[in-house]
């Protein structure tokens, strides 16, 4: 009889603590995620690989540009945002291709393919060790998206173990211009 | 060593019953089950056209198609080839900027389909990311054999996909095939100029 309820008993905690530790293993996205490091526009914030400082942020209804010496204007549902922001690479020569502003909905925006023929885009240049790149990212979204943003910056789109670097950008008091030139040395 | 004891041998053939009992209820169960679900087949809403199509990750309302030989973006199509052109609205209704749009719409019509370029109408070119929250005008073109028949009445599957947290192999987030949502029938109009 002891042994019966002995054994019954070490079933249920078995079956316990199998249970506890298979709802409180942490999922693959986290375990593989990337090294967050954090900060805000106008400060340079640093990971091991990269730095990041942001400099202008500017919205608009249109952007302007020369391609291959004919101008392009392209219009959106919603607002640009163009972001001027001066990159630092530390160990390797590395591109810098994921850029996401998270807007006000925590809804995540990817730098615009539309606008990847803009001059001075950074996602098109490369960092090299020890000299500094600047340039701009481009983004569209809804303008009430735009009311809080934070910038989120990696190599490439979902880093896994590696450095992603969060920049909250300075709450927007300007109204949207109408119209913003992008320039052969950004805005 | 001597004869067995009584209540040992009960206690055998019970055991023995409860495992045959459960075997073959959980057999009958499951073929009943795969029986029901062939008996009812999951049928496909009808759609019309114009009309908006949840389909998990993006909402879809296709408006028109034409067969034709111009691209969206102003060029002709490779020779020996026609367009067929979708016109429709489409909306990223995720959280996340996306392109996987390829699988969207099936046309049930054609078999062995190549997949269809997709075109923003605003600048006439190549579609990339779907921004969430902003719905474009696009059109899915499907560049096909010149001498291939499309039907007038087109008949265009739209398929859905569904959102897992964690998926079942690394618990991961992910979207997966979620079926078809939608039938949609619609009219092919042939493009002035025509197909070559």
């Amino acid at each position: 009889m002891k042994t019966r309820f002995v054994t019954i008993a070490g079933v249920i905690v078995a079956a316990l603590t199998l249970s506890f530790l298979q709802t409180t293993t942490p999922p693959y996205a986290m375990i593989t995620g990337p090294l967050k490091t954090s900060g805000q526009q106008g400060e340079a914030v640093t990971s091991t690989t990269f730095s990041v400082q942001v400099g202008d942020v500017a919205r608009a209804r249109t952007i302007g540009y020369n391609r291959f010496g004919e101008a392009v204007a392209l219009e959106s549902s919603g607002v640009w945002v163009v972001v001027s922001a001066e990159l630092r690479g530390f160990k390797e020569t590395m591109p810098v291709h994921g850029a996401t502003i998270v807007g006000a909905s925590g809804r995540r925006y990817r730098q615009s393919d539309r606008a990847s023929g803009a001059p001075d885009v950074l996602s098109t240049k490369v960092l090299q060790p020890g000299l500094p790149t600047t340039g701009i990212f481009i983004f569209e979204m809804p303008e009430d998206e735009t009311g809080t943003m934070t910038l989120v910056v990696s190599e490439q789109y979902e880093p896994q173990l590696q450095d992603e670097i969060s920049l909250t950008l300075e709450p927007q008091d300007e109204a949207v211009r109408e119209r913003l030139d992008i320039g052969p040395d950004g805005i | 060593m001597g004869q067995p004891d009584r209540g040992e041998t009960r206690k055998g053939w019970r055991a023995r019953l409860v495992a045959v009992v459960g075997a073959v209820s959980a057999a009958l169960i499951s073929l009943g089950y795969s029986a029901y679900q062939q008996q009812v087949p999951t049928k496909v809403p009808q759609v019309e056209a114009g009309a908006p199509v949840e389909t998990g990750r993006w909402r879809v309302s296709v408006l028109r198609g034409s067969a034709g030989s111009v691209l969206p973006s102003g060029l002709n199509v490779s020779p020996g080839k026609k367009a067929l052109t979708l016109e429709m609205t489409l909306e990223n209704v995720s959280s996340e900027s996306s392109n996987l749009y390829g699988d969207l719409i099936v046309l049930a019509d054609v078999p062995d389909a190549p997949r269809p370029t997709y075109y923003l109408l605003r600048d006439n070119e190549i579609l990339w990311d779907l921004q969430p929250r902003m719905p474009e005008a696009v059109a899915a073109v499907w560049e096909l054999p010149a001498e291939m028949d499309v039907p007038k009445d087109l008949r265009i599957i739209v398929e859905g996909v569904r959102f897992k947290p964690r998926d079942n192999l690394y618990a991961a987030p992910g979207w997966f095939p979620a079926g078809q949502v939608a039938e949609i029938n619609l009219p092919v109009e042939v493009q002035i100029g025509g197909v070559p």
